[in-house]
Protein backbone atom coordinates (compact mmCIF):
# COMPACT_ATOMS: atom_id res chain seq x y z
CA UNK A 1 0.00 0.00 0.00
CA UNK A 2 1.04 3.46 -1.06
CA UNK A 3 1.64 6.42 1.68
CA UNK A 4 -1.43 7.87 -0.08
CA UNK A 5 -3.66 5.76 0.01
CA UNK A 6 -4.57 5.87 3.72
CA UNK A 7 -7.19 7.81 5.00
CA UNK A 8 -6.23 9.47 8.39
CA UNK A 9 -9.85 9.94 9.80
CA UNK A 10 -8.78 11.48 13.04
CA UNK A 11 -7.83 14.59 11.53
CA UNK A 12 -9.33 14.99 8.05
CA UNK A 13 -7.95 18.20 7.12
CA UNK A 14 -4.50 16.99 7.32
CA UNK A 15 -3.47 15.95 3.97
CA UNK A 16 -0.18 14.77 4.84
CA UNK A 17 3.11 15.41 6.53
CA UNK A 18 6.73 15.58 4.56
CA UNK A 19 10.55 16.04 5.63
CA UNK A 20 13.22 16.79 3.47
CA UNK A 21 17.01 16.90 4.64
CA UNK A 22 19.64 18.30 2.08
CA UNK A 23 23.18 17.00 2.49
CA UNK A 24 26.46 17.41 1.00
CA UNK A 25 29.83 15.48 0.61
CA UNK A 26 32.65 16.82 2.22
CA UNK A 27 35.64 17.68 -0.14
CA UNK A 28 33.49 17.00 -3.33
CA UNK A 29 32.25 20.09 -5.34
CA UNK A 30 28.00 20.04 -5.79
CA UNK A 31 26.62 18.60 -8.76
CA UNK A 32 26.04 21.67 -10.64
CA UNK A 33 29.96 21.72 -10.84
CA UNK A 34 30.16 18.04 -11.47
CA UNK A 35 30.84 16.47 -14.88
CA UNK A 36 27.69 14.34 -16.05
CA UNK A 37 30.86 11.57 -15.98
CA UNK A 38 31.77 12.60 -12.70
CA UNK A 39 28.15 12.97 -11.24
CA UNK A 40 27.40 9.43 -12.19
CA UNK A 41 30.44 7.91 -10.22
CA UNK A 42 29.25 9.80 -7.73
CA UNK A 43 25.96 8.35 -7.79
CA UNK A 44 27.28 5.10 -8.20
CA UNK A 45 29.71 5.51 -5.34
CA UNK A 46 26.55 6.62 -3.07
CA UNK A 47 24.49 3.70 -4.52
CA UNK A 48 27.23 0.86 -3.82
CA UNK A 49 27.66 2.27 -0.17
CA UNK A 50 23.85 1.97 0.92
CA UNK A 51 22.94 -0.78 -0.76
CA UNK A 52 22.08 -2.14 2.48
CA UNK A 53 19.76 1.24 3.29
CA UNK A 54 16.52 -0.79 4.02
CA UNK A 55 18.39 -2.49 7.18
CA UNK A 56 17.86 1.52 8.88
CA UNK A 57 13.97 1.08 8.87
CA UNK A 58 12.87 -2.43 7.19
CA UNK A 59 11.47 -0.42 4.04
CA UNK A 60 11.98 -2.00 0.85
CA UNK A 61 14.27 0.21 -1.77
CA UNK A 62 14.49 -0.03 -4.72
CA UNK A 63 17.72 2.02 -6.52
CA UNK A 64 16.98 3.41 -9.92
CA UNK A 65 18.45 6.60 -12.28
CA UNK A 66 16.02 9.22 -13.86
CA UNK A 67 17.80 8.95 -17.12
CA UNK A 68 16.56 5.71 -17.78
CA UNK A 69 12.85 6.12 -16.91
CA UNK A 70 10.70 7.13 -19.75
CA UNK A 71 9.36 10.85 -19.50
CA UNK A 72 5.69 9.96 -18.49
CA UNK A 73 7.44 7.76 -15.75
CA UNK A 74 9.54 11.24 -14.19
CA UNK A 75 6.11 13.24 -14.92
CA UNK A 76 4.30 10.84 -12.90
CA UNK A 77 6.94 10.33 -9.96
CA UNK A 78 6.88 14.27 -9.75
CA UNK A 79 2.96 14.44 -9.51
CA UNK A 80 3.23 11.68 -6.79
CA UNK A 81 5.48 14.22 -4.95
CA UNK A 82 8.52 11.86 -4.61
CA UNK A 83 10.53 14.70 -6.37
CA UNK A 84 9.87 18.17 -7.55
CA UNK A 85 9.99 19.60 -11.02
CA UNK A 86 14.16 21.17 -10.69
CA UNK A 87 15.11 17.50 -10.49
CA UNK A 88 12.50 15.61 -12.61
CA UNK A 89 13.97 17.90 -15.43
CA UNK A 90 17.52 17.66 -14.92
CA UNK A 91 19.76 16.73 -17.99
CA UNK A 92 22.84 15.12 -15.84
CA UNK A 93 22.27 12.13 -13.97
CA UNK A 94 20.18 11.64 -10.62
CA UNK A 95 20.17 8.50 -8.98
CA UNK A 96 16.59 7.29 -6.72
CA UNK A 97 16.33 5.32 -4.01
CA UNK A 98 12.78 4.59 -3.16
CA UNK A 99 10.96 2.74 -0.84
CA UNK A 100 7.99 0.64 -2.54
CA UNK A 101 5.23 2.69 -0.55
CA UNK A 102 7.18 5.78 -2.07
CA UNK A 103 6.90 7.37 1.06
CA UNK A 104 10.81 7.65 1.52
CA UNK A 105 12.91 8.76 -0.83
CA UNK A 106 16.94 9.17 -1.86
CA UNK A 107 17.52 11.44 -4.60
CA UNK A 108 21.53 11.14 -5.22
CA UNK A 109 23.00 14.30 -7.51
CA UNK A 110 20.23 16.77 -7.61
CA UNK A 111 20.84 20.11 -6.82
CA UNK A 112 22.69 18.63 -3.62
CA UNK A 113 24.60 15.28 -3.81
CA UNK A 114 21.76 13.82 -1.16
CA UNK A 115 18.22 14.71 -0.91
CA UNK A 116 15.79 12.50 1.64
CA UNK A 117 12.64 12.64 1.53
CA UNK A 118 10.12 11.39 4.09
CA UNK A 119 5.98 11.56 3.12
CA UNK A 120 3.26 10.55 5.19
CA UNK A 121 -0.40 10.86 5.30
CA UNK A 122 -1.98 12.63 8.69
CA UNK A 123 0.13 15.36 11.04
CA UNK A 124 3.74 13.45 12.32
CA UNK A 125 6.03 15.60 11.25
CA UNK A 126 7.94 14.09 14.59
CA UNK A 127 7.56 10.88 13.78
CA UNK A 128 9.10 11.76 9.93
CA UNK A 129 11.95 13.19 11.40
CA UNK A 130 13.15 10.26 13.65
CA UNK A 131 13.05 8.47 10.59
CA UNK A 132 14.90 10.70 8.69
CA UNK A 133 17.53 11.63 11.38
CA UNK A 134 18.23 7.72 11.30
CA UNK A 135 18.74 7.57 7.65
CA UNK A 136 21.01 10.67 8.00
CA UNK A 137 22.97 9.48 11.10
CA UNK A 138 23.33 6.39 8.79
CA UNK A 139 24.24 8.22 5.57
CA UNK A 140 26.59 10.03 7.48
CA UNK A 141 28.53 7.83 9.08
CA UNK A 142 29.34 6.02 5.54
CA UNK A 143 29.27 9.26 3.66
CA UNK A 144 31.21 12.26 5.52
CA UNK A 145 29.24 15.32 5.36
CA UNK A 146 30.15 18.86 4.37
CA UNK A 147 30.07 20.41 7.76
CA UNK A 148 30.82 23.90 9.49
CA UNK A 149 31.10 25.35 12.53
CA UNK A 150 29.37 28.67 11.24
CA UNK A 151 27.15 27.60 8.90
CA UNK A 152 26.30 23.63 10.07
CA UNK A 153 25.20 21.60 6.90
CA UNK A 154 26.67 23.23 3.50
CA UNK A 155 24.45 23.00 0.34
CA UNK A 156 24.33 24.86 -3.32
CA UNK A 157 21.69 27.02 -2.14
CA UNK A 158 21.96 29.74 0.39
CA UNK A 159 18.41 29.05 1.45
CA UNK A 160 18.75 25.38 2.77
CA UNK A 161 21.85 25.57 4.76
CA UNK A 162 22.20 25.02 8.46
CA UNK A 163 19.85 22.21 9.00
CA UNK A 164 18.98 21.60 5.45
CA UNK A 165 15.76 20.54 6.90
CA UNK A 166 12.43 21.66 4.88
CA UNK A 167 9.53 20.35 6.86
CA UNK A 168 5.83 20.85 5.53
CA UNK A 169 2.41 19.88 5.76
CA UNK A 170 0.11 19.46 3.54
CA UNK A 171 -4.47 20.48 4.73
CA UNK A 172 -7.30 21.30 3.25
CA UNK A 173 -8.75 24.72 3.56
CA UNK A 174 -11.70 25.04 1.85
CA UNK A 175 -13.72 27.83 3.66
CA UNK A 176 -10.59 29.66 4.91
CA UNK A 177 -9.38 30.18 1.43
CA UNK A 178 -12.19 31.42 0.18
CA UNK A 179 -12.76 34.32 3.02
CA UNK A 180 -11.08 37.99 1.95
CA UNK A 181 -8.61 38.11 5.07
CA UNK A 182 -6.77 34.62 3.53
CA UNK A 183 -4.40 36.66 1.72
CA UNK A 184 -3.53 38.74 4.26
CA UNK A 185 -3.44 35.15 6.92
CA UNK A 186 -0.94 33.51 4.59
CA UNK A 187 1.34 37.23 4.45
CA UNK A 188 1.74 36.94 7.53
CA UNK A 189 2.66 33.62 8.38
CA UNK A 190 5.99 34.83 6.92
CA UNK A 191 6.53 36.92 9.48
CA UNK A 192 6.52 33.71 11.60
CA UNK A 193 9.25 32.25 9.48
CA UNK A 194 6.84 29.97 7.34
CA UNK A 195 5.11 30.21 3.66
CA UNK A 196 1.95 29.06 2.63
CA UNK A 197 1.39 28.22 -1.17
CA UNK A 198 -1.24 26.39 -3.02
CA UNK A 199 -0.68 23.41 -4.10
CA UNK A 200 -2.70 23.29 -7.32
CA UNK A 201 -3.79 25.96 -10.06
CA UNK A 202 -2.43 28.93 -10.98
CA UNK A 203 -1.71 32.46 -9.90
CA UNK A 204 -4.60 33.32 -7.37
CA UNK A 205 -6.95 30.26 -8.06
CA UNK A 206 -6.50 27.17 -6.33
CA UNK A 207 -7.83 23.93 -7.47
CA UNK A 208 -8.49 21.79 -4.52
CA UNK A 209 -8.53 24.34 -2.14
CA UNK A 210 -4.71 22.15 -0.88
CA UNK A 211 -2.64 24.27 0.67
CA UNK A 212 1.23 23.56 2.08
CA UNK A 213 2.65 24.88 5.29
CA UNK A 214 6.65 24.83 5.15
CA UNK A 215 9.45 26.25 7.29
CA UNK A 216 11.10 29.30 4.90
CA UNK A 217 14.68 29.83 7.19
CA UNK A 218 16.57 26.74 7.83
CA UNK A 219 19.36 28.49 9.79
CA UNK A 220 19.75 29.66 12.99
CA UNK A 221 17.04 27.17 14.69
CA UNK A 222 17.13 23.71 15.93
CA UNK A 223 15.41 20.47 14.04
CA UNK A 224 12.63 20.55 16.95
CA UNK A 225 12.23 24.62 16.75
CA UNK A 226 11.61 24.20 13.04
CA UNK A 227 9.11 20.89 13.13
CA UNK A 228 6.81 22.96 16.00
CA UNK A 229 6.84 26.19 13.74
CA UNK A 230 5.52 24.22 11.37
CA UNK A 231 2.98 21.83 13.36
CA UNK A 232 1.97 25.13 15.31
CA UNK A 233 1.36 27.26 12.22
CA UNK A 234 -0.76 24.45 10.34
CA UNK A 235 -2.63 23.47 13.37
CA UNK A 236 -3.55 26.80 13.68
CA UNK A 237 -4.84 27.32 9.97
CA UNK A 238 -7.11 24.47 10.68
CA UNK A 239 -8.42 25.78 13.85
CA UNK A 240 -9.63 28.87 11.86
CA UNK A 241 -10.84 26.32 9.19
CA UNK A 242 -13.10 24.31 11.29
CA UNK A 243 -14.50 27.51 13.01
CA UNK A 244 -15.45 29.21 9.78
CA UNK A 245 -16.54 25.68 8.72
CA UNK A 246 -18.91 25.48 12.04
CA UNK A 247 -20.70 28.58 11.17
CA UNK A 248 -21.43 27.30 7.88
CA UNK A 249 -22.62 24.62 8.72
CA UNK A 250 -24.79 26.04 11.49
CA UNK A 251 -26.18 28.36 9.13
CA UNK A 252 -26.20 27.09 6.16
CA UNK A 253 -26.55 23.48 6.73
CA UNK A 254 -29.11 22.97 3.19
CA UNK A 255 -26.32 24.37 0.97
CA UNK A 256 -23.25 22.54 2.94
CA UNK A 257 -25.44 19.39 2.02
CA UNK A 258 -26.71 20.30 -1.18
CA UNK A 259 -22.62 21.01 -2.37
CA UNK A 260 -21.45 17.37 -1.08
CA UNK A 261 -24.31 15.57 -2.65
CA UNK A 262 -24.29 17.64 -5.79
CA UNK A 263 -19.98 16.79 -6.16
CA UNK A 264 -21.09 13.45 -5.11
CA UNK A 265 -23.25 12.88 -8.00
CA UNK A 266 -20.98 14.64 -10.97
CA UNK A 267 -17.58 12.92 -9.57
CA UNK A 268 -20.14 9.19 -10.09
CA UNK A 269 -21.67 10.11 -13.00
CA UNK A 270 -19.92 12.16 -15.13
CA UNK A 271 -18.29 10.85 -18.50
CA UNK A 272 -15.71 13.66 -18.90
CA UNK A 273 -14.11 15.92 -16.25
CA UNK A 274 -11.59 18.49 -16.71
CA UNK A 275 -8.47 18.30 -14.27
CA UNK A 276 -10.11 22.01 -12.77
CA UNK A 277 -13.42 20.74 -12.68
CA UNK A 278 -12.08 17.65 -10.80
CA UNK A 279 -10.14 18.95 -8.26
CA UNK A 280 -13.04 21.31 -7.27
CA UNK A 281 -15.48 18.88 -6.84
CA UNK A 282 -13.31 16.36 -5.16
CA UNK A 283 -12.43 19.35 -2.66
CA UNK A 284 -15.47 19.60 -2.06
CA UNK A 285 -16.43 15.99 -1.20
CA UNK A 286 -13.07 15.59 0.83
CA UNK A 287 -15.20 18.39 2.86
CA UNK A 288 -19.02 16.42 3.00
CA UNK A 289 -16.92 13.17 4.07
CA UNK A 290 -15.32 15.50 6.86
CA UNK A 291 -18.74 17.02 7.78
CA UNK A 292 -20.53 13.69 7.71
CA UNK A 293 -22.70 14.77 5.50
CA UNK A 294 -21.47 11.64 3.11
CA UNK A 295 -21.10 8.34 4.80
CA UNK A 296 -19.50 5.72 2.22
CA UNK A 297 -19.39 1.89 2.54
CA UNK A 298 -15.61 1.85 2.77
CA UNK A 299 -13.40 4.97 3.51
CA UNK A 300 -12.43 6.97 0.74
CA UNK A 301 -9.03 7.95 -0.06
CA UNK A 302 -9.79 11.44 -1.80
CA UNK A 303 -5.97 12.21 -1.84
CA UNK A 304 -5.44 9.41 -3.46
CA UNK A 305 -7.61 9.97 -6.30
CA UNK A 306 -6.51 13.59 -6.35
CA UNK A 307 -2.98 12.12 -7.37
CA UNK A 308 -4.34 9.89 -9.49
CA UNK A 309 -6.23 12.05 -11.98
CA UNK A 310 -2.83 14.64 -12.67
CA UNK A 311 -2.03 14.06 -16.32
CA UNK A 312 0.95 11.67 -15.89
CA UNK A 313 -0.58 9.42 -13.73
CA UNK A 314 -3.74 8.97 -15.79
CA UNK A 315 -2.00 8.87 -19.02
CA UNK A 316 0.22 6.22 -17.24
CA UNK A 317 -2.16 3.52 -17.48
CA UNK A 318 -3.16 4.14 -21.10
CA UNK A 319 -1.36 1.91 -24.01
CA UNK A 320 -1.27 5.12 -25.99
CA UNK A 321 -0.66 9.17 -25.55
CA UNK A 322 -3.74 10.42 -24.93
CA UNK A 323 -5.71 14.01 -25.94
CA UNK A 324 -6.71 16.62 -23.60
CA UNK A 325 -10.65 15.66 -24.47
CA UNK A 326 -9.59 11.94 -24.16
CA UNK A 327 -7.51 12.85 -20.49
CA UNK A 328 -11.03 14.07 -19.43
CA UNK A 329 -12.77 10.85 -20.53
CA UNK A 330 -10.33 8.43 -18.69
CA UNK A 331 -9.99 10.93 -15.89
CA UNK A 332 -14.04 11.13 -15.22
CA UNK A 333 -14.05 6.81 -15.34
CA UNK A 334 -11.01 6.43 -12.81
CA UNK A 335 -12.55 8.20 -10.36
CA UNK A 336 -16.43 6.81 -11.06
CA UNK A 337 -14.62 3.31 -11.32
CA UNK A 338 -12.81 4.77 -7.49
CA UNK A 339 -15.92 6.09 -5.56
CA UNK A 340 -17.61 4.24 -3.14
CA UNK A 341 -21.21 3.73 -2.78
CA UNK A 342 -22.87 6.51 -0.76
CA UNK A 343 -24.57 4.00 2.83
CA UNK A 344 -27.84 4.27 2.30
CA UNK B 1 -4.85 31.28 -25.89
CA UNK B 2 -4.25 33.08 -28.84
CA UNK B 3 -2.79 36.67 -28.27
CA UNK B 4 -5.79 39.26 -29.41
CA UNK B 5 -3.24 41.51 -30.97
CA UNK B 6 -0.82 39.60 -33.40
CA UNK B 7 -3.22 36.48 -33.64
CA UNK B 8 -0.32 34.39 -33.97
CA UNK B 9 1.68 33.82 -30.84
CA UNK B 10 0.06 32.39 -27.29
CA UNK B 11 -1.43 35.16 -25.04
CA UNK B 12 0.81 34.49 -21.83
CA UNK B 13 0.08 37.96 -20.35
CA UNK B 14 -2.99 38.66 -19.13
CA UNK B 15 -4.44 42.76 -18.87
CA UNK B 16 -7.33 44.12 -16.64
CA UNK B 17 -7.93 47.23 -17.22
CA UNK B 18 -10.91 48.68 -15.09
CA UNK B 19 -11.75 52.09 -16.40
CA UNK B 20 -15.49 53.81 -14.61
CA UNK B 21 -15.94 50.82 -12.89
CA UNK B 22 -16.18 48.09 -15.95
CA UNK B 23 -13.80 45.58 -16.22
CA UNK B 24 -12.36 44.54 -19.53
CA UNK B 25 -9.33 41.48 -19.60
CA UNK B 26 -7.27 41.34 -22.57
CA UNK B 27 -4.68 38.91 -23.14
CA UNK B 28 -1.58 39.57 -25.49
CA UNK B 29 1.60 37.88 -25.93
CA UNK B 30 4.75 39.33 -24.53
CA UNK B 31 6.31 40.60 -27.78
CA UNK B 32 3.01 42.30 -27.86
CA UNK B 33 2.72 43.53 -24.75
CA UNK B 34 6.36 45.20 -25.12
CA UNK B 35 5.35 47.49 -28.02
CA UNK B 36 1.60 48.29 -26.15
CA UNK B 37 1.87 51.42 -24.07
CA UNK B 38 0.69 50.45 -20.68
CA UNK B 39 2.05 53.75 -18.99
CA UNK B 40 4.27 52.82 -15.76
CA UNK B 41 4.05 49.31 -16.09
CA UNK B 42 5.27 49.37 -19.29
CA UNK B 43 8.74 48.49 -17.27
CA UNK B 44 7.61 44.88 -16.99
CA UNK B 45 7.31 43.83 -20.56
CA UNK B 46 10.82 44.66 -20.84
CA UNK B 47 12.79 41.53 -21.92
CA UNK B 48 15.62 42.37 -19.36
CA UNK B 49 13.32 43.31 -16.30
CA UNK B 50 15.08 41.45 -13.48
CA UNK B 51 11.92 40.31 -11.59
CA UNK B 52 13.37 36.70 -11.37
CA UNK B 53 16.52 38.37 -10.14
CA UNK B 54 15.51 39.43 -6.47
CA UNK B 55 17.40 37.13 -4.40
CA UNK B 56 20.51 37.51 -6.62
CA UNK B 57 20.07 40.91 -5.80
CA UNK B 58 19.75 41.09 -2.39
CA UNK B 59 22.92 38.79 -1.88
CA UNK B 60 25.28 41.03 -4.08
CA UNK B 61 26.69 43.45 -1.57
CA UNK B 62 26.13 46.35 -4.46
CA UNK B 63 23.30 47.94 -5.29
CA UNK B 64 22.17 47.83 -8.48
CA UNK B 65 24.22 50.66 -9.76
CA UNK B 66 26.18 49.63 -12.80
CA UNK B 67 29.15 51.73 -11.90
CA UNK B 68 29.39 50.20 -8.61
CA UNK B 69 28.54 46.36 -9.85
CA UNK B 70 31.77 46.91 -12.07
CA UNK B 71 34.04 47.23 -8.82
CA UNK B 72 32.79 44.17 -7.16
CA UNK B 73 35.93 41.88 -6.39
CA UNK B 74 36.80 39.24 -8.28
CA UNK B 75 37.32 36.72 -5.80
CA UNK B 76 37.01 33.09 -7.03
CA UNK B 77 36.77 29.94 -4.78
CA UNK B 78 39.91 28.33 -5.18
CA UNK B 79 38.79 24.52 -5.45
CA UNK B 80 35.54 24.68 -7.70
CA UNK B 81 36.89 27.92 -9.86
CA UNK B 82 33.32 29.60 -8.78
CA UNK B 83 33.48 33.47 -8.71
CA UNK B 84 32.03 35.23 -6.19
CA UNK B 85 29.84 36.84 -9.23
CA UNK B 86 28.75 33.44 -10.56
CA UNK B 87 27.56 33.08 -7.05
CA UNK B 88 25.35 35.84 -7.11
CA UNK B 89 23.84 35.42 -10.43
CA UNK B 90 22.64 31.95 -9.97
CA UNK B 91 22.40 32.59 -5.89
CA UNK B 92 23.91 29.42 -5.74
CA UNK B 93 27.79 28.08 -3.88
CA UNK B 94 29.61 25.94 -6.53
CA UNK B 95 31.32 23.66 -3.37
CA UNK B 96 31.38 23.15 0.38
CA UNK B 97 34.41 25.72 0.09
CA UNK B 98 33.06 28.88 -1.04
CA UNK B 99 30.83 28.91 2.05
CA UNK B 100 34.57 29.62 3.74
CA UNK B 101 35.86 31.83 0.86
CA UNK B 102 33.20 34.23 0.30
CA UNK B 103 32.21 34.05 4.60
CA UNK B 104 33.08 37.46 5.12
CA UNK B 105 30.98 39.00 1.94
CA UNK B 106 28.15 36.31 2.08
CA UNK B 107 27.87 36.84 6.57
CA UNK B 108 24.98 40.02 6.53
CA UNK B 109 22.99 38.47 3.39
CA UNK B 110 22.73 35.38 5.19
CA UNK B 111 21.61 36.91 8.43
CA UNK B 112 19.11 38.88 5.84
CA UNK B 113 18.13 36.06 3.91
CA UNK B 114 17.88 33.26 7.08
CA UNK B 115 17.39 35.65 10.22
CA UNK B 116 20.42 34.33 11.55
CA UNK B 117 24.27 33.38 10.64
CA UNK B 118 25.02 30.86 13.01
CA UNK B 119 23.81 26.76 12.71
CA UNK B 120 21.96 25.37 16.05
CA UNK B 121 21.05 22.29 14.65
CA UNK B 122 22.18 19.03 14.25
CA UNK B 123 25.83 17.89 13.52
CA UNK B 124 27.08 14.81 12.25
CA UNK B 125 27.72 12.03 14.36
CA UNK B 126 31.06 11.80 15.57
CA UNK B 127 31.78 15.51 14.90
CA UNK B 128 32.68 16.41 18.50
CA UNK B 129 32.24 20.37 18.74
CA UNK B 130 35.02 22.13 19.10
CA UNK B 131 36.64 22.76 22.59
CA UNK B 132 39.72 24.09 24.19
CA UNK B 133 42.41 21.11 24.68
CA UNK B 134 45.64 21.10 25.33
CA UNK B 135 48.37 23.05 22.80
CA UNK B 136 48.71 20.88 19.94
CA UNK B 137 52.40 22.48 17.83
CA UNK B 138 51.48 22.56 14.12
CA UNK B 139 54.20 21.76 11.72
CA UNK B 140 53.97 25.26 10.78
CA UNK B 141 54.57 26.34 13.97
CA UNK B 142 56.14 29.69 13.31
CA UNK B 143 53.60 30.42 11.77
CA UNK B 144 50.35 29.50 13.58
CA UNK B 145 49.40 31.16 17.31
CA UNK B 146 49.90 28.51 19.68
CA UNK B 147 47.59 27.80 22.14
CA UNK B 148 44.02 25.45 21.99
CA UNK B 149 42.58 24.53 18.90
CA UNK B 150 39.23 26.92 18.87
CA UNK B 151 41.56 29.43 18.85
CA UNK B 152 43.94 28.56 16.56
CA UNK B 153 41.07 28.11 14.42
CA UNK B 154 39.85 31.34 15.15
CA UNK B 155 42.97 33.32 14.38
CA UNK B 156 43.13 31.63 11.38
CA UNK B 157 39.71 32.67 10.27
CA UNK B 158 40.73 36.42 11.02
CA UNK B 159 43.74 35.75 9.00
CA UNK B 160 41.57 34.22 6.35
CA UNK B 161 39.27 37.12 6.32
CA UNK B 162 42.22 39.71 6.15
CA UNK B 163 43.75 37.78 3.58
CA UNK B 164 40.52 37.63 1.20
CA UNK B 165 40.57 41.75 2.30
CA UNK B 166 43.45 42.06 0.54
CA UNK B 167 42.50 39.55 -2.12
CA UNK B 168 45.95 37.25 -1.19
CA UNK B 169 44.33 34.61 -2.43
CA UNK B 170 47.33 31.87 -1.61
CA UNK B 171 47.70 32.83 2.00
CA UNK B 172 43.50 32.82 2.07
CA UNK B 173 43.48 29.30 0.78
CA UNK B 174 46.56 28.06 3.09
CA UNK B 175 44.38 29.08 6.32
CA UNK B 176 41.20 27.32 4.66
CA UNK B 177 43.23 24.33 4.66
CA UNK B 178 44.92 24.82 8.22
CA UNK B 179 41.76 25.33 9.49
CA UNK B 180 40.00 22.42 8.01
CA UNK B 181 42.60 20.31 9.14
CA UNK B 182 42.47 21.42 12.82
CA UNK B 183 38.79 20.61 12.78
CA UNK B 184 39.59 17.28 11.62
CA UNK B 185 42.33 17.14 14.17
CA UNK B 186 39.68 17.73 16.99
CA UNK B 187 36.97 15.93 15.30
CA UNK B 188 39.09 13.03 15.18
CA UNK B 189 39.53 13.12 19.32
Amino acid sequence: MKWYEYVDSDRPGVISSRVRLVRNLDHCVFPAKLSVKENEEMIRRLEYGLQDIGSVDGRNYQFSMLQDMSDLERKSLRERHVFNSTIASRKSPVGLILSDTEDCGIILGGTDHIRIQILSSGLCLEKLWEDCDKMDDYIGERFPYAFDEKYGYLTSFPTNVGTGLRASVTIHLPNLSKGKKFSGLTAEMGRFGAKVWGIYGEGNENYGSLYEVSNQKTLGLTEKEILDLVNRLALQLLSQENQVRKLALEKHRLECEDEAYKSYGVLKYARRLSSKDAMVFLSQLMQGIHDHILVMEEPCPVYRLMLGIQPANLQKDSSRPLSKEELDVERAAYIRAALPDLKQ
Amino acid sequence: MLCERCKIREANIQYTEVIGGVKTEHHFCAQCAKELDFGPYSAIFDTDFPLGKLLSGLLGVMGSDEQEEKETPQIVCPTCKTSYEEFIKDSRFGCPDCYGVFDLLITENMKQLQGSDTHKGKRPRGLQKIKPVPVVVSARGAETASGTDAEQIQSFEQKLKEALRLEDYETAARCRDEIRRLREGSAAE
